[in-house]
């Protein structure tokens, strides 16, 4: 209503005063050109103030309620049986800044038992309700729960606890401002009365400037002394508004002017609302703390009605200038500060003197914390923030407080940004590697339920840089290895693991592409090989060769199903991974295979609430069957055989054979590029290792990405790799050499899984002696590959021309 | 309607699965013959023990939770609590069960599927849950107009328990 009041009244006037200049146009007279004059200046003024007017109310309008994301990380669960230690649960605790405290019985505090921890959880509002404090009691033995109690009379025990869930980040409105958005009725009246009294207490009087402040700083600017002071509330939020710190007479008349509109158009309650919401009050690194809401958490960890006097006066006190008035650096002035505003209020007589005398005694009790920023885990936050940005405007995301449940597990999360730092940095110590050149990116996700846990973008994990799990696409090499493999062993009457491959060279002519000619990275032939072996050793020759058998587009055709979208070039090549794929979308592809060929899509985010604690939007489990359970089975022995006895051999530097990890390496093109993919019984996990200038790391997918692979997974702990023997599987004893079948006690013999039916029938005789040559016949292999991985320029001893095309530069 | 009957009577019928242990499975209790049940029938009247779905407290916790969230009508919320539960034990092929009647009752019949599939590949050995899982395939084939389909998994289901009631006779 009034807009259109204003607007029509600023037509008309601009209608009158064009008709009077017109006729004057023509310039006859000085007289008529003083006038004209004058007219423009006044029809200047008017667009001026007209501007201003549209700006401050848009300004105003626009930002009264925005209310950035808030984005959580999974919630703890806890029960009797979890594998979890009480300096594991005492990290996660303080993550989520509880404080010990002798007598833990106020929300957020804990203190050590003899077996475990007493604690008390804070009100904490979930998807599916509000789960309000609870006093409880844990004990932990042998590295687990032993048992979880509600602290009362008598103790009760429970079988599920949820932990609130740490904050991860927000998704916040432009300048990374970050708020916790509070109405005038929920805000302390010792917080107004404070304010009030200290920065303006004419506010419920002035029209928004106080004529004696603004003679007084005129004085002053005239004088030639510092422009200072003389702003209302009013005035400070118009500046807030605008974010200039320029101190000048034009940017003070634009406040006077901005400031007066601003009172004509709104309430003193507004505005003094929109001002406690909006006012800055501290940088927390890359993450604007505004408005007292959000400043009461981050100086005090507790919401603004439960600050005690003396922390609301620290915070008025603050307004001056939170950059100077900064709690943590500079305590003895903050107090100094504090205590002149509380002085102030009880001149005003807003406090009696006896809460003076109380308050000006107390510490200023401001909670120790490292700044996040707008995010410690910017890589994760990111994917987040993508997969939202698909089913919510970005203005929404950015405005209406959404918050975001997500499955970041912040202990996952840690270890794996530790163990990539830690790895690069050894190994470019230990190989003379200039410092920091090397590059990472790692994704961990659970095996069955495809949720995200840990996405690392980078070595400097806390900097939210280039993403490289998931915007860095690089050739993956013999990661594509086991979807050829796969496609064999779902043929039974044709393939097993011990089906004899023909290593031989290969010269391959396809329309389109110059002779193909695979390579050995050992640059041998190895005449024929079991299929397992093959696959553990990583033979490109008998690789290629099986996948060209099966058909190249049979091969590919099955990439989508895996989630694999971008479809690679319909060259040979590609059958040995001359594509490139992100960091993600091999998790993706590896995360159906470890999940017995049930695909389903990787997911960072669980639920979505609105501000008001609505229900928004789940994101449920789906699942879908993209490969047989049989075949998946005898992939994930064969994957398993890489480990075991193949080119990820040295994992057990790192971890037990006896979690039986699945994984595969890859190398590509001169070493540019170093994989591994693999995983256990709970988490699929892909590394990559390699340099931004896409040029050689001297490594390969052994001696790069597993190694941060197998820190990793050390010390994470995860559960062995036991998939349940399908139905339709055999165990049966064979001669490993011969890949023959043996008698049932034979002691040389390996236990084989086949598909029914695909068993071999001809029995080998058994004899212990055979016991060992498959580890004799790795191991030189392997060997050989560690002496290529020192010296990549080693000239191979297969050499059929002289210049190589890239492919054989790419699997040498 | 058919349809939403049959999604419905695979979730109803759940709790009436005669002992899924072994010995005791009988035939008959099948979701195509069981009536409709009416709302709320889902967590009470259960005169037939239960199977053992899981030994961890906090899992059997989360499956009460869900039930009730489905007897209230709260289908998402019941999801909710089931993939709590599935993140506890990811490889209880119970949990996968219950999810795809879940899926089966809100009419999302190609999930209902897959997650039966899942959990069979999940059984191992236990022929009375893997012919409960081909059950719900067949229903929700029906469902899906797939009549051959149906069939086919109504069969593999009937053959499971024969199969089974034979042993126990053994």
């Amino acid at each position: 209503m009034k807009i259109t009041v204003l607007l029509t009244t600023f037509w008309n006037k601009t209608r009158i005063i064009w008709n009077k200049i017109y006729p004057i146009l023509n310039f006859k007279s000085r007289g008529k050109v003083l006038r004209l004059l004058a007219l423009s200046l006044l029809l200047g003024l008017s667009v001026y103030i007209f501007y201003l007017d549209s700006s401050i109310r848009e300004a105003f309008d626009g930002r009264k309620f925005a209310l950035p994301a808030r984005v959580y990380g999974r919630a703890l669960e806890m029960y009797v049986g979890l594998k979890l230690t009480p300096a594991q649960f005492v990290d996660e605790l303080k993550a989520l800044s509880y404080h010990e405290n002798p007598e833990p019985n106020e929300a957020a505090s804990y203190k050590f038992t003899a077996n475990g921890v007493e604690f008390t959880t804070r009100d904490f509002a979930f998807w599916d309700g509000p789960q309000p404090s609870q006093r409880l009691r844990v004990e932990f033995a042998d590295g687990k729960v032993t048992l979880l109690q509600e602290r009362g009379t008598p103790d009760k025990d429970i079988p599920l606890l949820r932990i609130e869930p740490p904050i991860i980040g927000g998704i916040y409105p432009g300048h990374n401002e970050d708020r916790a958005l509070l109405k005038l009725n929920q805000v302390p009246k010792p917080l107004i009365d404070a304010l009030i009294s200290v920065e303006d207490h004419k506010f419920y009087s002035h029209w928004g400037v106080d004529p004696r402040g603004i003679a007084r700083a005129l004085f002053k600017t005239i004088s030639g002394q510092r422009i200072e002071g003389g702003s209302t509330l009013t005035q400070q939020l118009v500046k807030n508004f605008f974010l200039t710190s320029e101190r000048s007479l034009t940017r003070k008349a634009n406040e006077v002017l901005m400031s007066l509109l601003l009172e004509l158009h709104y309430s003193k309650d507004e505005i003094l609302e929109t001002y406690i919401n909006e006012i800055f009050l501290g940088q927390d690194a890359t993450r604007a703390i505004h408005g007292f809401g959000l400043a009461s958490y981050f100086y005090f960890d507790r919401p603004l009605d439960r600050l005690e006097l003396h922390e609301i006066a620290t915070l008025v006190g603050m307004v001056k200038g939170p950059a100077v008035y900064d709690p943590r650096k500079k305590p003895d002035l903050v107090l100094q500060r504090r205590n002149v505003v509380l002085q102030e209020m009880v001149r005003l007589n807003v406090i009696t003197q006896a809460q003076f005398v109380v308050a000006r005694q107390k510490p200023l009790g401001v909670v120790y914390r490292a700044p996040s920023g707008t995010s410690p885990y910017p890589a994760f936050l990111q994917l987040v923030h993508r997969q939202l940005q698909r089913d919510y405007r970005e203005q929404d995301l950015r405005s209406e407080g959404l918050r975001i449940f997500t499955t970041l597990d912040t202990r996952i999360q840690h270890l794996a940004e530790q163990a990539l730092a830690l790895r690069l940095g050894q190994i470019e110590k230990a190989r003379k590697i200039p410092a920091n050149t090397l590059e990472g990116a790692v994704v961990i996700s659970s095996t069955q339920t495809g949720e995200i846990q840990a996405v690392v973008g980078g070595r400097e994990a806390r900097y939210a840089g280039f993403n490289r799990a998931i915007d860095a696409r690089r050739q993956i090499g013999s990661l594509a290895k086991p979807i050829v493999y796969l496609t064999a062993l779902e043929n039974p009457g044709r393939y097993t693991l011990v089906t004899q491959l023909d290593d031989s060279p290969l010269v391959w002519k396809q329309r389109g592409t110059t002779d193909w000619k695979p390579k050995n990275y050992d640059n041998k032939f190895h005449d024929t090989v079991q299929l397992r072996t093959a696959l553990a050793h990583s033979y490109n020759v008998s690789t290629a060769r099986l996948g060209i058998d099966l058909g190249i587009d049979t091969i590919l055709d099955k990439l989508p199903k895996f989630g694999i979208e971008r479809r690679p070039p319909p060259f040979a090549s590609s059958l040995l991974g001359a594509f490139e794929l992100s960091p993600m979308e091999v998790t993706q592809l590896y995360q159906t295979i470890a999940d017995g060929g049930f695909r389903t899509p990787l997911r960072a985010i669980r639920e979505i609430v609105t501000a008001e604690g609505k229900p928004l939007q789940r994101y449920p489990l789906n699942v879908e069957q993209v490969a047989q359970p049989a075949p998946v089975y005898l992939l994930t022995a064969a994957l398993q055989g890489v480990v075991r006895e193949g080119t990820a051999q040295s994992m057990t530097n790192w971890l037990p054979e006896e979690l039986h990890v699945a994984g595969k390496t890859g190398t590509t093109d001169d070493l540019r590029d170093t994989w591994f993919a693999g995983y256990t019984g709970d988490h699929v996990a892909v590394v990559w290792v390699g340099r931004d200038d896409n040029k050689s790391t001297g490594l390969t997918g052994a001696s790069g990405a597993m190694t941060v692979w197998g820190e990793m997974m050390k010390n994470i702990q995860p559960e062995p790799l036991q998939p349940v023997v399908p139905e339709d599987i055999e165990l049966v004893n064979v001669d490993p050499l011969t890949g023959l079948r043996n008698s049932e006690d034979c002691k040389s013999a390996m236990l084989m899984p086949f598909i029914k039916g695909s068993v071999p029938t001809e029995i080998s005789p058994c004899t212990i002696a055979t016991a060992t040559p498959p580890k004799v016949e790795d191991k030189p292999v392997v060997k050989t590959e560690v002496k290529a991985e020192r010296k990549p320029e080693s000239k191979p001893e297969v050499k059929e021309e002289g210049k190589k095309n890239w492919l054989q530069r790419l699997f040498n | 309607m058919s349809l939403l009957v049959a999604g419905c009577a695979g979730v109803k019928t759940q709790p009436t699965v005669a002992g899924t242990t072994p010995e005791t499975v009988t035939q008959g209790e099948t979701p195509q013959t069981t009536p409709p049940a009416q709302p709320g029938d889902v967590i009470i009247a259960e005169p037939i023990p239960k199977p053992i779905e899981s030994t961890n407290n906090a899992v059997i916790a989360l499956l009460d939770r869900a039930k009730l969230d489905l007897g209230a009508g709260q289908r998402e919320a019941a999801g909710a609590s089931l993939e709590r539960a599935l993140r506890i034990e990811p490889r209880n092929p119970w949990l996968w069960y219950e999810l795809a009647q879940l899926r089966l009752a809100q009419g999302q019949y190609a999930q209902a599927v897959s997650l039966s599939h899942k959990s069979i590949s999940f059984a191992g050995r236990d022929k009375s849950l893997q012919a409960l899982n081909w059950r719900l395939v067949g229903n929700a084939r029906i469902a899906q107009g797939n009549p051959n389909g149906a069939e086919q998994a109504f069969k593999r289901a009937t053959d499971l328990e024969q199969s089974l009631s034979v042993k126990g006779l053994d």
